[in-house]
C-alpha cells in the first residue's frame, strides 16, 4: 500500500511538472550558464506576477465548474478607468483611490458574471465572453483609447519600493524585485488556506464535482458560484492595478489575449477543466513552467518569431499530459 | 409529398425572432438615416464585409452542433491566408495557391479533431491551444510583418464585381448552400447532429465517433481556410492578427442563430439570418458614425439576449410538445 | 407494540397533473427490521420514497413517525427525523475523498465555517467502524468502484443519525461479492436498531435479506406481511396481478442452427464462452453483475470486442472487431441504459429510427427524406408506438414507447441477430408484454434473439434456452421448464 502511494505521488501531475521544470532549467543552463544566477529568479518573479494573479482567479472559477475568459477585459477596464480619472478628470493622487476604483470595477463585472452564470444559468464560456465584450466595448466607447504612462506619485512610490535589489557582479546590471511580488504570494497562501481549510473552499470543490450532490448536501450552489466569479473579478482588479504600476502603462487592450496563457497554466498545473480538481501548488507550478518557457526561449536560441508557436506546442503537450493523467485516475475506479 | 404543410406546422420560433429583429433594424434605420442607409453603395459595402466572417461562422456552427467548439478558427484562417499569399508571391498560379490554402486549413482542423477525439480532451482546450499553435506558425513563417501586395487577379476574388454585384457574395451563397446541403442531406451531416445530441448513443448506434469528430473539425478548418482566402484577398494582406475579433463574432452569430451551445441543435438558415442581421447592425453603427467599440459592446449584450431567448423558446417548445403527446 | 413502529403511512395519495401515481398506500416500518418494498416498474415505488423523504408533497393521507403525526414533510424535516435515502446515483462527490464525502454533509448542517480535518477523519473512521466498511479515507471517490461509493453513501447516512435507511435498488450495479458484503452491512445496521427499507423486485434477494415485504401495484397497496407468508406464486401474483400461467415460449424445434460462438474470451470479463442457437430460439443470458452477462452482449456488438474465440452467424464465420463490423454483419444491440446509450432524447423519433440504417437512404448525392419518413411511420404502426407522428422528440415518450423506438432502430437494419440487454427495464407492465410479443414474433421469423436480463421471470417465460453466467464462465445451461433459477 505504501509502495503504491509512493508511486502514485512520483507520477502525479505535480511531480511530472517538477521534473519538466528541472529538465528545462538544466537544458537552458547547459546552453547558457548565466541562467543559474539570482537574476534569473528575479526576472521570473517579475514576469510571473500577473500570470500568477490571473491564474489564481481562473483556478477558483474553473474549480467551481465554470470558466472565466472575461478577466483580461475586466482587468483593462479596472486599470484604465482610475488612470483616466486621475489624468483627465480630477487629479487624485492616492494609491488607495486607484486600488479602490479597480476593485469596485472588478466587483461589478464579477457580479455580472455571477448573475449570468448562476442565476440565468448560461454556459460560462459564452457568458463571460459576453461580459468581456460588454466591458471592453463599453469603456472604450465612453472613454476612448489612450495610453496613460505617467503614474501619480503615490503609485510611483510603490513602484520604487523594492524588496531586494540584486546587482550582477560582472555586468553591473541591477535586478530589483518589487514589493508587489508579495501580493500573489500572500494571495496564493490565502486562497490555498481557504480552499483547504474552510467550508467555503470545500463548497467550491463540491459544486465543481457534482452540482446536484452539492445541492442535496445543503450547499448554496448559486451563492458559491457567485463567490467564485466575484473573487475572480475583484482580484483581477487588484492584479490589473499592479500591472499598471509595474509596467507604467494603462491601456484598454494591454491584457487582451492573456486568457489563453492563464487557462493553459491552470490546466497544465492539474486543474481539471471540467471542475472540482486542482490545487494552488499545481497552478503555481503551471505558471512557473510557462513563465520559464516564455522567458528563456531566447536563451535556447529560438528566434523571436518562432516563440509563440513553441509556447503553443508546450501548452498543447501539457494539456494532453494532464488529460491523460485525469483519465488514468478515473479509470482506476472502474477496474 | 405534403412537405409544405409539415414545415409550416413546425414553426421555428427562432427564425421568426431573427426576422423580427432584422425588420426592426431596417425600420429604425429608415427613420433615422433612410437616405444614406438604403443606397446601392451602402448595400455593396455591406456585401463586401460579411462573407469572410460568415463563412467562418459556418465552421463554428458545425463544431458546436457536434457538441464542441472551434476557438482556433481565426488561427486556421490566417495560416491558410498566409499560405495562399506566400505561394502567390512566389509566382505560383492562383488556383494552386487556393488549393494549398484549403488543404492547410483542412489539415489543421483534422489535427484538432484527432487530438479531441482520440484523447477525449474537451474541444475548448484543444482548439484554444490550436489557436496559439497556428497563429504562432503564421508568425514563424512570416517572421512578424504582414505579407502584402499580391497580384491583382488574387485581389479581385474578394474585391471584384460580377455585373453590379460584388463577386464575393456568390462565394458566400455557394458556401452556405454547400453547408446546408451537407448538414441536411448527407450521412456526415446527420452524424454531426447525432454526435452532438448524445455521443455515447452515437457510438452504440454504430457511428464512428472519432471519424466524425475529425471530419467535423476538418470541415470547420476547410471553411476557416475559405474565409482565410477571402480576407487575405480583401485586405490584400496576410498576417497573424487579421480578424482577431472574429472568434467572438462567430460565437455570437451561431448562438444568435439558434445553435445550442451544448450541441445537437442548429440550422444553417438560422445562422445565415444571424450573419445578415449582425451585418445590418454593424453597418447601421457605421452610418450613425458610432465607434466600432460600441458595436463590440452591443454584440456582448446581444449574445446574452440570444442565450436567454434560447432558454425561453426552448421552454415554450417543450410545453407545446407535452401538450400534443399523451404521456 | 406501537412503540416498535418507526414509520406509519396511511392512505398516501399523490398525483401529477391528473395522473394518480399513488392511490392510497399504507406502509408500516418497524424499528430494527429489514423491509422490502417491491413492485413492477411504474408501480409508484420511487414516488413513495420521495413522499417519505419529503421531496414530493403528498396530496392526501397521513405520515406518522414514531407515533407522531407529521403535518408537512419537507426534505429537511425528513433528515432531522432520521430518514436517509440512498438513491441509485448516491449523490456523492467524485472529486473529494472518502472521509470528506462522509463528513461533509454534517459540517454543512452544523453551519461550520472552517474544516477541522482531524474531526473529519475521526467522523469518517467512526462511521466506517459502525458500518464495517474498510476504505482508505484519503482516496478520491472517483477511484472507487460503485460498491465503494455506495458504502460511502451508507456511512454518510449513518453518521447523520439515520433511524430509517432507504436503499433504492441497491444491488443493480453490484457483483456477487459486493452484494454479499452489502447484506452483511445491512444486517449489522439492523442489529443496531436501525430500520431499513430496501426497494427491490428480485425475489431471491428479497428472500435472502428481508424480514417483511410490502407489494405495490399501479400506485396501490396490494399486500404486506412476513417474508415467510410469501411463496413464489403469491409473490408473482401480487406483483403482476395475474397468475404465473402466462404462456411460456416454446418454439417448434427447427434444428437449423443460426448462431454459434466457440471459446469466446475477454480478459477480466469472461472466459471460454460457447453456445449455439437454432432458428426460432430465444436465448436468455443471466447472472449477477460482473458475472459477464452484459459483457458478452457488448463484446458481440463490438463495443469491447473479444480477444479470442470464433463467431459463426448463419453458418459463416464472422469477425467482430468494432461496432461497425457488428452492424455490417446485421447484428443489433439494445443497450442496458436506454437514456444515455440507446437514444438521442432531443431528436425526433424519425432520427432515432434511422440512425443506424441511414446508409440505406443515401441515393446518388443525397439522403431521401421521404423514404426515411416512411420507414419511421412504418415502425410506429408496426410496434404501435403512441405518438401522433414521427416528428416529436423522443424525450416526450414514456419508457415503454421509447424502448420501442430503440427496437425500431435495429429492426430497420434488418438484423439477423438481435441482442437486447435489459429490454424491459423501466417499462410498464403493458408495454413489457407487448415488447415480449414483438420479440417472439421476430424469433419466429428466423431472427436470432438474445435477451440479457436479471429479471428471471422474464427469461423463464420468454426464452426457451437460458445460460447462467457465474464468474465469467458459463455456469449452467437450462431450458425454461424449471421453476426457479439459482444465480
Amino acid at each position: 500500500m505504501k509502495e503504491k502511494n509512493k508511486y502514485a505521488f512520483l507520477t502525479s501531475t505535480q511531480m511530472i511538472l517538477v521534473y519538466v521544470i528541472i529538465a528545462f532549467s538544466l537544458v537552458v543552463g547547459f546552453r547558457q550558464p548565466a541562467f543559474f544566477s539570482p537574476a534569473t529568479i528575479i526576472t521570473i518573479c517579475r514576469t510571473g506576477i500577473f500570470t500568477m494573479c490571473f491564474a489564481l482567479c481562473e483556478m477558483v472559477v474553473i474549480l467551481s465548474g465554470g470558466i472565466d475568459v472575461s478577466f483580461p477585459a475586466i482587468g483593462c477596464v479596472a486599470m484604465y478607468v482610475p488612470m483616466y480619472i486621475v489624468n483627465r478628470v480630477y487629479k487624485i493622487d492616492s494609491a488607495f483611490f486607484a486600488f479602490a476604483v479597480a476593485i469596485i470595477i472588478g466587483l461589478l463585472f464579477g457580479l455580472l458574471n455571477g448573475f449570468l452564470v448562476s442565476v440565468l444559468e448560461l454556459p460560462p464560456l459564452i457568458a463571460t465572453l459576453a461580459t468581456s465584450s460588454v466591458a471592453s466595448g463599453g469603456v472604450v466607447t465612453l472613454l476612448g483609447t489612450r495610453e496613460f504612462t505617467n503614474l501619480p506619485s503615490s503609485l510611483q512610490a510603490i513602484y520604487n519600493t523594492n524588496l531586494i535589489t540584486y546587482t550582477a557582479p560582472d555586468s553591473g546590471f541591477t535586478y530589483p524585485l518589487n514589493v508587489l511580488i508579495l501580493v500573489p504570494v500572500v494571495a496564493a497562501l490565502l486562497v490555498s488556506w481557504v480552499l483547504r481549510k474552510t467550508m467555503l473552499g470545500r463548497g467550491l470543490y463540491a459544486i465543481g464535482g457534482d452540482k446536484n450532490a452539492a445541492r442535496v448536501a445543503g450547499f448554496n450552489v448559486r451563492k458559491l458560484q457567485f463567490i467564485a466569479y466575484v473573487f475572480s473579478g475583484v482580484f483581477t482588479g487588484i492584479a490589473a492595478m499592479i500591472y499598471n504600476i509595474l509596467m507604467h502603462s494603462a491601456t484598454t487592450s494591454a491584457l487582451m489575449g492573456d486568457e489563453m496563457i492563464t487557462i493553459a497554466a491552470c490546466v497544465i498545473g492539474g486543474v481539471r477543466i471540467t471542475g472540482g480538481h486542482g490545487t494552488v501548488l499545481g497552478t503555481f507550478l503551471g505558471v512557473l513552467l510557462i513563465t520559464l518557457v516564455q522567458n528563456n526561449l531566447n536563451m535556447l536560441g529560438i528566434p523571436t518569431s518562432w516563440q509563440r508557436f513553441v509556447v503553443g506546442i508546450v501548452i498543447l503537450l501539457g494539456t494532453i499530459l494532464t488529460s491523460w493523467q485525469a483519465k488514468r485516475s478515473m479509470n482506476a475506479g472502474r477496474a | 409529398m405534403n412537405n409544405t404543410t409539415k414545415t409550416s406546422k413546425q414553426r421555428d420560433d427562432h427564425i421568426v425572432v431573427l426576422f423580427g429583429m432584422m425588420i426592426f433594424v431596417l425600420v429604425l434605420m429608415a427613420i433615422l438615416k433612410g437616405k444614406t442607409y438604403f443606397t446601392m453603395a451602402n448595400l455593396r459595402s455591406m456585401i463586401f464585409q460579411f462573407p469572410e466572417y460568415g463563412v467562418l461562422s459556418f465552421g463554428m456552427m458545425a463544431c458546436m452542433i457536434a457538441g464542441g467548439i472551434d476557438l482556433s478558427l481565426v488561427g486556421i484562417m490566417n495560416l491558410s491566408g498566409v499560405t495562399a499569399a506566400l505561394m502567390i508571391k512566389a509566382g505560383l498560379p492562383i488556383p494552386l495557391a487556393i488549393l494549398a490554402a484549403l488543404a492547410v486549413g483542412t489539415a489543421c482542423g483534422a489535427f484538432n479533431g484527432f487530438i479531441i477525439g482520440s484523447l477525449d480532451i474537451p474541444a475548448m482546450l484543444v482548439t484554444l491551444c490550436g489557436l496559439e499553435v497556428y497563429s504562432g506558425l503564421v508568425l514563424a513563417i512570416t517572421g512578424g510583418p504582414a505579407v502584402n501586395n499580391m497580384t491583382d487577379a488574387f485581389k479581385n476574388i474578394a474585391n471584384g464585381f460580377v455585373g453590379p454585384v460584388p463577386g464575393v457574395l456568390f462565394i458566400f451563397i455557394a458556401v452556405a448552400l454547400l453547408v446546408a446541403f451537407v448538414m441536411k442531406y448527407t450521412i456526415f451531416g446527420h452524424n454531426i447532429y447525432f454526435l452532438g445530441s448524445n455521443k455515447k448513443a452515437a457510438r452504440y448506434s454504430g457511428i464512428d465517433t472519432l471519424k466524425t469528430i475529425v471530419m467535423t473539425h476538418a470541415f470547420s478548418g476547410l471553411l476557416g481556410a475559405i474565409s482565410g482566402v477571402i480576407i487575405t484577398s480583401h485586405l490584400n494582406s496576410a498576417k497573424s492578427s487579421n480578424g482577431s475579433t472574429y472568434t467572438l463574432l462567430s460565437l455570437l452569430i451561431v448562438v444568435l442563430g439558434g445553435v445550442n451551445p451544448d450541441g445537437g441543435k442548429g440550422k444553417v438558415i438560422g445562422v445565415t439570418l444571424s450573419i445578415v442581421l449582425l451585418q445590418l447592425i454593424a453597418n447601421a453603427f457605421t452610418i450613425m458614425r458610432a465607434p466600432d467599440t460600441l458595436k463590440t459592446f452591443t454584440n456582448g449584450c446581444l449574445l446574452v439576449v440570444a442565450l436567454i431567448l434560447d432558454v425561453v423558446l426552448e421552454k415554450r417548445a417543450l410545453k407545446r410538445a407535452s401538450r400534443t403527446i399523451p404521456s | 407494540m406501537t412503540n416498535d413502529i418507526f414509520l406509519k403511512l396511511k392512505g398516501i395519495q399523490k398525483s401529477f397533473g391528473g395522473v394518480h401515481a399513488l392511490k392510497g398506500v399504507d406502509l408500516e416500518i418497524r424499528k430494527g427490521e429489514i423491509h422490502c418494498l417491491a413492485g413492477e416498474n411504474g408501480c409508484g415505488k420511487s414516488t413513495l420514497i420521495k413522499a417519505i423523504s419529503g421531496v414530493h408533497e403528498i396530496d392526501g393521507g397521513e405520515i406518522e413517525i414514531e407515533g407522531e403525526k407529521v403535518e408537512k414533510m419537507r426534505p429537511i424535516d425528513a433528515i432531522n427525523r432520521g430518514i436517509q435515502v440512498i438513491y441509485q446515483d448516491f449523490a456523492v462527490f467524485p472529486n473529494l475523498t472518502v472521509a470528506e464525502n462522509i463528513a461533509l454533509n454534517g459540517e454543512v448542517k452544523n453551519k461550520a465555517r472552517l474544516v477541522d480535518w482531524k474531526e473529519v477523519h475521526r467522523t469518517a473512521e467512526e462511521a466506517m467502524n459502525q458500518v464495517g466498511a474498510k476504505l482508505d479515507p484519503d482516496i478520491q471517490l472517483e477511484r472507487l468502484p460503485v460498491a465503494g461509493k455506495q458504502m460511502v453513501a451508507i456511512c454518510r447516512a449513518i453518521i447523520n443519525d439515520a433511524k430509517l435507511l432507504i436503499l433504492d435498488e441497491p444491488t443493480t450495479a453490484l457483483n456477487e461479492k459486493e452484494v454479499e458484503n452489502l447484506w452483511k452491512v445491512v444486517r449489522s445496521l439492523k442489529e443496531k436498531g436501525i430500520a431499513i427499507m430496501i426497494v427491490n423486485h428480485k425475489l431471491d434477494e428479497i428472500y435472502e435479506i428481508a424480514d417483511r415485504l410490502t407489494i405495490l401495484r399501479n400506485g396501490s397497496f396490494v399486500s404486506t406481511g412476513l417474508i415467510s407468508e410469501y411463496d413464489t406464486a403469491r409473490f408473482t401474483k401480487d406483483m403482476t396481478g395475474h397468475d404465473v400461467t402466462s404462456a411460456k415460449y416454446a418454439p417448434e424445434e427447427s434444428g437449423e442452427e443460426i448462431f454459434r460462438v466457440e471459446g469466446l474470451s475477454l480478459s477480466g470479463r469472461f472466459t471460454d464462452v460457447s453456445f449455439s442457437m437454432n432458428r426460432g430460439d430465444i436465448l436468455g443470458i443471466t447472472g449477477l453483475l460482473g458475472s459477464g452477462r452484459g459483457e458478452i452482449g457488448e463484446a458481440l456488438f463490438g463495443i469491447t470486442p473479444v480477444e479470442s474465440g470464433r463467431i459463426y452467424l448463419n453458418g459463416k464465420e464472422i469477425q467482430i472487431k468494432s461496432v461497425n463490423d457488428a452492424i455490417k454483419n446485421q447484428i443489433g444491440y439494445v443497450p442496458e441504459d436506454r437514456l444515455t446509450q440507446g437514444l438521442f432524447m432531443q431528436r425526433s423519433i424519425l432520427d432515432n429510427v434511422v440512425v443506424s440504417s441511414i446508409r440505406k437512404y443515401f441515393h446518388g448525392v443525397k439522403l431521401d427524406d421521404n423514404q426515411m419518413e416512411e420507414a419511421a411511420d412504418h415502425w410506429i404502426k408496426e410496434l404501435s408506438i403512441a405518438t401522433p407522428s414521427a416528428k416529436p422528440a423522443v424525450r416526450n415518450l414514456s419508457g415503454g414507447n421509447a424502448q420501442k423506438v430503440v427496437i425500431s432502430k435495429w429492426l430497420n437494419t434488418d438484423p439477423r441477430l438481435f441482442i437486447l440487454n435489459g429490454p424491459t427495464v423501466g417499462v410498464d407492465i403493458g408495454a413489457k408484454s407487448e415488447i415480449h410479443q414483438i420479440l417472439r414474433g421476430l424469433a419466429q421469423k428466423g431472427i436470432g434473439i438474445i435477451i440479457i436480463s436479471d429479471d428471471l421471470p422474464e427469461l423463464l417465460t420468454n426464452c426457451n434456452k437460458i445460460i447462467i453466467m457465474r464468474d465469467g464462465r458459463i455456469g449452467e445451461v437450462t431450458d425454461n421448464t424449471i421453476e426457479r433459477i439459482e444465480l
